[in-house]
């Protein structure tokens, strides 16, 4: 499971360009599911279990990540750009990004020496902010790469502890490692799995994935923010890495069905309420597709998240694996719902 | 090693503290051309004597900007200081290598925006923590008084820009170090001591001491210097790729500036002037009153996002600076 989540997470595919991990992950499950790819660029997925399910689950995780897009040159062959999904600017300074034909270029600001006093306290504007790709004027810039090319934050992947993972793009590789996982293994029930595309830009994929497949059911595999930070209030924390899982109650987007919430936390298995009304991931979508799906979150709890360096827990993915496939079996065999 | 695979190799590696991998390297490679001494907290020295009356001095800094250890938390957390100037804005989720009882992985707390009160608002490398995801593991690997520094390896963007950490001025002791390599075996007029400092960012201290020690005639400093960006004032910053920086000041001797330009252009070594009004915030400006006075000149290599964990800088401005240098020496120097 690390070493799925290590490659996953190596690979790019910012809102708009997910082929390349689109590709990685048809060609993971194929062997043991049937899939295609819809108009939006979603994998739909059916696989056979070992009985008909007496209830249609739809199991979803979105493979897209936040980035960066490129949407003018300066005369001086800087790159201007606007951010996909939403991205602090405070974890975008002088870090490296890469586009996706490879090209490197660093988010430049003035050094702190030439910044005054009250410049120094304040983040600067996105708008304010720069790609340096080490070229010295537009023409040259152009040669490289073009407006609407996308770009990630490079960070490596690498364990904190034994337990404790580093990365970028934890959300969503946490749901689609998990999934692939479901998908891998046999399964009690025959149910649809779904990697959407363009959930960071407004849960679109997953909006047409639930109409084209109408489930009884659904359950969100997600990633979520963790912060059981030192001097935070408990009350504060969210979740906490090495509880389990988060299950989410309400968010943003959606109040989440009570039997299927209640399913997941008296289950016995390790997970934990996400303990804050906030966020919201595919769920928002999914749960009013046609007259309405009755749907469950599960994320992992992910501190620093839609940074470049993404913290989160190995043992809560394996939690999280298994809690997903116990649902997955109640909600298909029409016990919950 | 080619001078970039020496930038390289000096840049992924440390000094700051007693933490000296990057020194160790620097020694390695300037003792194959000069007879190398290690003096600890002053530096690292090398000599290539000829018997010579007149000695002149090349310095750079081999430390770097960085972190120390002020606590240690049960839950995995660390609280830090800055060693050395340091821009609290590029902190959060910013990767870094603590170097407890073994070199470990963290990285700088980013505060989730449901906690942020003014999102604004930037804090201080004090103000936010260290997360190691170690639990209370971190109390057996990592003590206060321990350093971190940015974890960020060397690495190429498109040109013959690069970027990493510590080029400021790890890219001036590779010069040093690629100027000792082309004059090791020349025929010259004046002995030359390789001066690789410590202590710079911390208000350039091991020159002081080190200036004291050597007592050269005449001594030319080479740091880097602010870079082009949009969002620095043109008349603030050198370009990059537009050649090595020759600095102008009261501070500076003018007899030594005069002869960097001279040899530039006689040489068609691709050069750009900087001027300053008064003090130079380089080594330049402690050894030129050291002793009795060492005319002092400095040399710069443009740098853009300098202090952070990708400066970028133009690899034809490091050729530039060695090829200057090399002309001054090979020349006599100055006075």
């Amino acid at each position: 499971m690390r070493e799925l989540l290590k490659t996953l997470c190596s690979l790019s595919a910012v809102s708009g360009s997910e082929s390349e991990l689109r590709d990685f992950i048809i060609k993971e499950v194929s062997p043991f599911a049937e899939c295609t790819v819809d108009k939006l660029g979603n994998i739909i997925c059916f696989k056979k279990g070992k009985s008909p399910a007496s209830k249609k689950v739809m199991v979803d995780a979105h493979i897209d990540e936040v980035g960066i897009i490129a949407t003018s040159f300066t005369a001086d062959g800087f790159v201007k750009f606007q951010t996909v999904g939403g991205i602090d600017p405070a974890v975008m300074l002088c870090r490296s990004v890469i586009f996706e034909n490879g090209t490197r270029g660093v988010v430049g600001l003035k050094p702190v020496h030439l910044s005054k006093a009250d410049e120094r306290k304040k983040l600067p504007d996105l708008d304010s902010l720069y790609i340096d790709i080490g070229v010295a004027c537009e023409e040259d810039a152009e040669k490289l790469i073009s407006v609407g090319d996308t770009a990630v934050f490079e960070s490596e992947f690498e364990l904190l502890g034994e337990n404790n993972v580093k990365a970028k793009a934890l959300d969503d590789r946490a749901g689609v490692s998990c999934l692939i996982s479901l998908l891998k293994d046999e399964s009690e029930y025959d149910f649809y799995a779904t990697f959407t595309a363009g959930e960071e830009v407004g849960c679109r994929g997953a909006r047409t994935a639930a109409f084209g497949l109408s489930p009884d059911c659904a359950i969100v595999l997600e990633a979520t923010t963790a912060a059981d930070l030192e001097g935070v209030p408990e009350e504060n924390k969210v979740c906490c890495l090495g509880k389990g899982p988060a299950i989410s109650f309400m968010d943003k987007s959606t109040l989440y069905d009570r039997r299927l919430y209640d399913a997941a936390i008296n289950s016995g298995l390790l997970c934990q309420p996400k303990s804050a009304v906030a966020g919201g991931n595919n769920s928002g979508a999914i749960h009013l597709s046609k007259d309405g799906v009755p749907t469950l979150s599960i994320s992992l709890p992910c501190r620093y998240i839609h940074s470049p360096s993404s913290v989160a827990s190995l043992l809560d993915l394996e939690a999280m694996r298994v809690l997903a496939k116990e649902m997955l079996k109640k909600a298909a065999s029409g016990e919950i719902i | 090693m080619n001078l970039k695979e020496l930038t390289a190799s000096l840049t992924n590696a440390v000094s700051v503290g007693h933490l000296r991998s990057a020194s160790d390297i620097a020694k390695q490679e300037l003792s194959r051309y000069a007879e190398v001494s290690d003096f600890g907290a002053i530096g690292i020295i090398g000599k290539i004597s000829n018997s010579a009356d007149k000695t002149i001095m090349l310095e750079a800094h081999i430390d770097e900007v960085g972190f120390i250890v002020t606590h240690v938390f049960e839950s995995g957390f660390l609280k830090v200081a800055a060693v050395g100037g340091n821009d609290g804005r590029l902190l959060p989720a910013t990767p870094i290598t603590v170097h407890g009882k073994s070199d470990i992985p963290a990285v700088f707390i980013s505060t989730p925006p449901h906690l942020a009160k003014k999102t604004d608002e930037a804090k201080s490398a004090d103000e936010i923590y260290l997360d190691t995801g170690l639990g209370n593991a971190v109390c057996g690997i990592v003590s206060a008084g321990d350093f971190a520094t940015y974890r960020n390896s060397f690495k190429s963007l498109s040109g013959g820009t690069v970027c990493s950490k510590s080029l400021d001025d790890r890219a001036g002791v590779a010069c040093l170090i690629e100027v000792a390599k082309r004059i090791h075996d020349k025929p010259l007029d004046c002995n030359v001591i390789f001066c690789l400092s410590e202590q710079e960012e911390l208000g350039t201290r091991g020159a002081r001491t080190a200036a004291f020690s050597l007592d050269c005639d005449e001594a030319i400093a080479i740091d880097v210097s602010f870079g082009d960006a949009p969002d620095i004032p043109a008349t603030k910053c050198g370009k990059l790729s537009k050649g090595a920086m020759i600095g102008i000041s009261p501070v500076l001797d003018r007899r030594i500036s005069t002869k960097l330009l001279s040899l530039a252009k006689g040489n068609d070594i691709p050069y750009q002037t900087e001027v300053m009004g008064g003090a130079t915030s380089t080594d330049a400006d402690v050894i030129s009153i050291s002793r009795t006075g060492i005319p002092s000149g400095l040399v710069s290599i443009p740098l853009r996002n300098m202090h952070s964990q990708c400066e970028v800088a133009d690899m034809s401005d490091l050729e530039s600076v060695v090829n200057l240098l090399e002309a001054y020496i090979l020349s006599g120097g100055a006075l």
